[in-house]
Parts: structure tokens; sequence; C-alpha cells
């Protein structure tokens, strides 16, 4: 549906040394798909999204939209993508949320009759029916957020780019901005590419994660496989007791990657392995030295880490 | 018929925005009245008891008018551009399947006949004020108008399109509506190469029909030419640089920075 290849984009200013915001930024998704897009500050995560809403040209590369190349044909992509970009602006504060949303679907050209049912519809959907007769600036944050993204939504296309759609938001806020994202997906059928940096807005919502960092994708996989990756290798054990000096310092030797701690009076020991073997060496160690085992966890790593391992390098 | 919805949907955002803030067209209209008192009571101190006193002051109204149409169509376009730029409104309409071209098209459209709100009332003012009734032939003075208009939006759109490029031009903003002045002002019979500026002759034949009581029919067919070439070039111009401008800014990254 969405095709990206090989998309760079260079800053060139007077006076500073240019900037490479996208360094080859190959991807792809599919219909129905919801694909996060993640990467620290700066990554070139909206750069990105605005590439593929024609907001932005970038220096090379293609980008397909139903087999079309949008950075050649921009009008094709508008016809086709709606987008959120960051979070509470693209609505006029000046305007109700009514109001808003009758002028962006005039803008789609739908008239005047059809139009009203339809934003009935959605003020009733995203809970802005209380407040359809104030102006968006005297909104929440949280309800800014949801009316742009009932804005972008009475365009009526498939593919939904959002930026950032939680940013700023309460846990409250947030929780509900996902369920509305999720339903969505479920019953309108559309196709979401998001950027976010709330792990939990990805894990939650997202099939697929595709981290880029400094302008190049670093991963792109799936939430599942990136947890499973992850998960197999990292373990708890609690001992009872403490954890003799000799044993620490040969655990220490053995398994670098690793943290000694305590709960109470008792050790824990926080080890990641390499293998499914390394588990009996570790065993082997703690039985030499008759450290009794209290319970071993196999520690669920949550995304945040995994992220944050896999930006850094580490796998 | 769907550019049609589009059009009428862009107007009734404006007039709702209007509406909303009616403080807005009142205080520009007082300031605007004021002004023009400040130079009518000057004028009558200075040149009363001349021959042509009645005349010229027929004149300054018209051009005042001008001017006030000038300045708000003007500052509504460029201003608004920026303004949407700011509000991250622009990157959405830029966005509209139906294309932006006719989005801009559309807001010209629309802030000419709102615009109407304000000159209106001003001319009704000065007239009053004033006690001198002017000539008002509407088949005649609607056409020149929109043309002599178009010029001007052509400058709105360059202003626009540099100020979503650089970002700081704003001071320059309320310079060029002083330079309209200038440009309502030229005489164009004393040298007919001012013909080739814009507003220019546009509102000396304004001024024609308004004081001197002549109609579109009366004027010279020759001018009239000119004023049609020299507002389709102004306005072209202008609008082929705005969209210069604003391929620049999507190149620079810049259509949605605050
Ligand atoms: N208009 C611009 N001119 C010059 N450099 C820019 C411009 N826009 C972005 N950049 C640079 O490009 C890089 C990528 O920016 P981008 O906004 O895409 O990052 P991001 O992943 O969205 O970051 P964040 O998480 O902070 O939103 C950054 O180094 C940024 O400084
Ligand atoms: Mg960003």
């Amino acid at each position: 549906m969405v095709s990206v290849e090989g998309l760079t984009k260079v800053y060139k200013q007077k006076g500073k040394p240019e900037v490479k915001a996208l360094n080859g930024i190959s991807l792809s998704i599919e219909k129905g798909e919801v694909v996060g897009l993640l990467g620290p500050n700066g990554a070139g995560k909206t750069t990105t999204i605005k590439c593929l809403c024609g907001l932005i040209i970038p220096t090379s590369g293609k980008i397909l939209i139903d087999g079309v190349d949008t950075v050649k044909n921009p009008q094709w992509g508008m016809g086709k993508i709606s987008a959120v970009l960051e979070g509470n602006r693209n609505i006029y504060w000046r305007l109700t949320p009514k109001e808003n949303l009758s002028f962006f679907a005039g803008m789609m050209g739908i008239s005047r009759r059809k139009r009203r049912e339809y934003v009935e519809e959605l003020l009733h959907i995203f809970q802005l029916k209380d407040k359809e007769k104030s102006q968006a600036r005297y909104l929440s944050r949280g309800m800014q957020q949801k009316l742009a993204l009932a804005c972008s939504l009475v365009k009526g296309t498939e593919i939904l780019l959002l930026d950032e759609p939680t940013l700023g938001l309460d846990v409250e806020s947030s929780y509900e901005m996902r369920q509305l994202i999720k339903s969505l997906v479920a019953d309108a059928g559309k196709t979401v590419f998001l950027s976010s940096h709330d792990m939990k807005v990805v894990e939650d919502l997202c099939q697929r994660v595709i981290i880029i960092n400094n302008g190049k994708v670093i991963t792109d996989d799936t939430v599942k496989g990136l947890q499973q990756l992850f998960k197999v290798s990292s373990y708890r054990f609690n001992l009872e007791g403490e954890l003799p000096v000799q044993a620490r310092y040969q655990i220490k030797r053995e398994f670098g990657l690793c943290k000694i701690g305590r709960d109470g009076a008792n050790a824990r020991i926080d080890v990641e392995l390499k293998s499914a073997e390394r588990f009996y060496d570790l065993v082997e160690i703690l039985k030499r030295h008759c450290c009794p085992v209290r319970s071993i966890d196999h520690k669920e790593p949550d995304f945040e880490e995994i992220f944050l391992k896999i930006v850094r390098g580490k796998k | 018929m769907k550019k049609l919805i589009l059009l009428k949907t862009m107007f009734m955002r404006e007039w709702l925005e209007l509406k909303r803030y009616p403080f807005n067209l009142l205080s520009g209209l007082i300031a605007l009245y004021l002004i023009f008192l400040v130079v009518f009571v000057g004028y009558r101190a200075l040149g009363a008891g001349s021959p042509k006193f009645g005349n010229t002051l027929d004149g300054i109204v018209v051009g005042f008018m001008m001017w006030t149409f000038s300045i708000s169509a003007y500052s509504t376009l460029s201003w608004e551009l920026m303004n949407e730029a700011r509000m991250g409104t622009l990157e959405q309409l830029y966005m509209t399947p139906l294309g932006f071209d006719w989005v801009c098209i559309f807001r010209v459209i629309s802030s000419f006949f709102l615009n109407l709100l304000f000159v209106l009332p001003i001319l009704a003012l000065m007239m009053i004020t004033t006690g001198r009734y002017l000539h008002i032939d509407f088949l005649s003075i609607t056409p020149l108008l929109t043309l002599s208009l178009a010029g001007v939006y052509g400058i709105g759109f360059v202003m626009g399109g540099l100020a979503l490029v650089f970002k700081q031009i704003q001071a320059f903003f309320q310079i060029i509506q002083f330079i309209f002045i200038f440009l309502i002002a030229l005489p164009i019979s004393k040298q007919p190469l001012f013909k080739a500026f814009p507003l220019a002759l546009g509102s000396n034949l304004i001024q024609k029909v308004m004081v001197d009581k002549s109609s579109i029919l009366l004027l010279s067919p020759e001018d009239l030419l000119i004023l049609l070439v020299n507002s389709a070039f102004y306005f072209w111009v202008g609008f082929w640089l705005f969209k210069h401008f604003l391929r620049v800014a999507r190149k620079k990254g810049l259509l949605g920075h605050y």
C-alpha cells in the first residue's frame, strides 16, 4: 500500500554543516496494518511522515502509494493519505468542534447535507458532543487532539499518518486516544502509521515497529518478534540469603551482562544469557557455592528496555 | 460542483471567524476612520476656499476607500497565510485533494467579498462626514475594483510566500501598506508610464467614475485593456512567486514551522 525506497533528506543551511535528516529510509506498510515509527529525538520521524504527506520534498528516494510515485505526483497522495501532525495543531482554534469538522468535510467537497450526519457521528464517537459549541482553543489538550484526529478522518482516506498522537496527554486521555485508534483499525479498516515516544502506545497498538536512528532504519520487526527476541535471554534469580563473595566474582567474570542486587536480606541476580546452556552454567556456580535458589523468574523485558537496547546498539 | 462546495466552505469559515470577533472588524474600522478624520480636518483647514476644494475632497475619499480596500485585501491574504502556517492548518489545507491552488484562489474570492464589509461602511462614513455624496455606479465600479485589487492580491501572495521561507519578515508587512498610498496617488495623467505599476491605473479610473461621474463605457478602451493586462500580470506573477516560495519551503521543511 505504501512503500518507501531509499528516502533521503539533506538540509543545507548557510554557515552550518548540512543535516542528514533521513539517510536512506526504506519501509513498506501493508493494507490494514498498524505500524509504529520509533526513534530518539531528531531521528527523523517527523521528516519521514511529512515526506509521505508531500509536505517535505525529499532529496532523493521513492515514495509509492498504491504503486504511484507521490514525489513526482503529490496530488495523488493527498487523496490517499490523511495526517495529524504533532498533536493539537491542525485545527482552527477559533472554531467549535462542529465547525471544524464541517469545514474539513467541506474541503473534501462533501455537500452540506451529507456532511451534517457525518459530523454528528464523529462528534458522538469522539465524545465531543457536549463541547460541540465551545471554541477549540478552550478545549482541553486531550480534546483538541481528539478533534484533530476526527478532522483528519473526515477526509475518509484509508491511510492515516499520526505524528505523536498522545504527545502531552495525561494517562486517561492517552488511554482514550489509544482506544479510539484501535477502533478505527478494527471497525473502519484503516491503515495506520504512527510515530510515538510512548512505548505503551506502540506496544498496545502496533503489530510492527520500525525503529530509526540518525535517519536510518535500524530495526523493522513485529512487536511480538522483538519481545520474543529479548524474552528468551532474560532471567532473575532470587536467592535465599547472601551471595558469597567468591560466587559474586565468578558470576561477574563469566556473565558480563548481569546485575547483582538485593531484595531485603536476600540476594538477587538479573542476568542475560546468550544461549540456553549458559543457564546451567550459572546454576552450577550457585550449586558449587551452596546458594539456595528461592525462585527463578523469566523476566519480561518491557518494551522501553528493548527500545533502548536497540537504539544503543546492544542485542 | 465539489469546487463550489470548497468555495462555500472557505467563505463560511472566514465569515464565522469574523462574526465571532466583530471587535477586530470594528476596531479596524474605527482606526481607519480616525485617520481619515485627521486627513479631512487638516485638508479643510488648508484648502478651504480653493475653487477645486470639493473635487479634491472627493478624490481623497475615493483614494482613502481604495487604500482601505487594498490594505485589508493584502493583509488578510498575507497575514492569514502566515498565521495558518504557525497554527499548522496550512499543512492541512495544502493536503486538500481538490488542490491547494483552488484553495488559494477561493481564499482570494472570499476575502474580496468579506473585505467589502469593511470598505462599504468606511465609504458611507466618509461620505456622511464630508457631506459629499459620490457617484456610485456599481456596474462600472465592480469590474474596475476587481481588476485593481487583483494586483494587490498578487503582492499579498508574494509577501505571504516570503513569510513562509523567511520567518522574520513581519516588520516589513506594514511598510507595504504605505506603499499602497503612494501607488494610489501616482499622477498617471502626467506620466503614462506609471500605468505599469499595480493599483495606479485602476484607482485612477475609479476616480474618474466616482468623482467625474463617468461610466466604464465612457473610459478609454485602451486604458481598460492596459488595466486588464496589468492586473492579470501582477496577479499571476505574484501567485507564481508564491508557489515558488511554497516549493522552497517544502524543500527546506519549513511549511509547518513556528
Ligand atoms: N527544517 C529543517 N531544517 C534543518 N534541519 C531540520 C529541519 N527539520 C528537521 N531538521 C533536523 O532533521 C533531523 C530530524 O528531525 P525530525 O523532526 O524528523 O526528528 P523526529 O524524529 O521527529 O524528532 P522528535 O522526536 O524530536 O520529534 C533533526 O536533526 C532536526 O534537527
Ligand atoms: Mg517529531
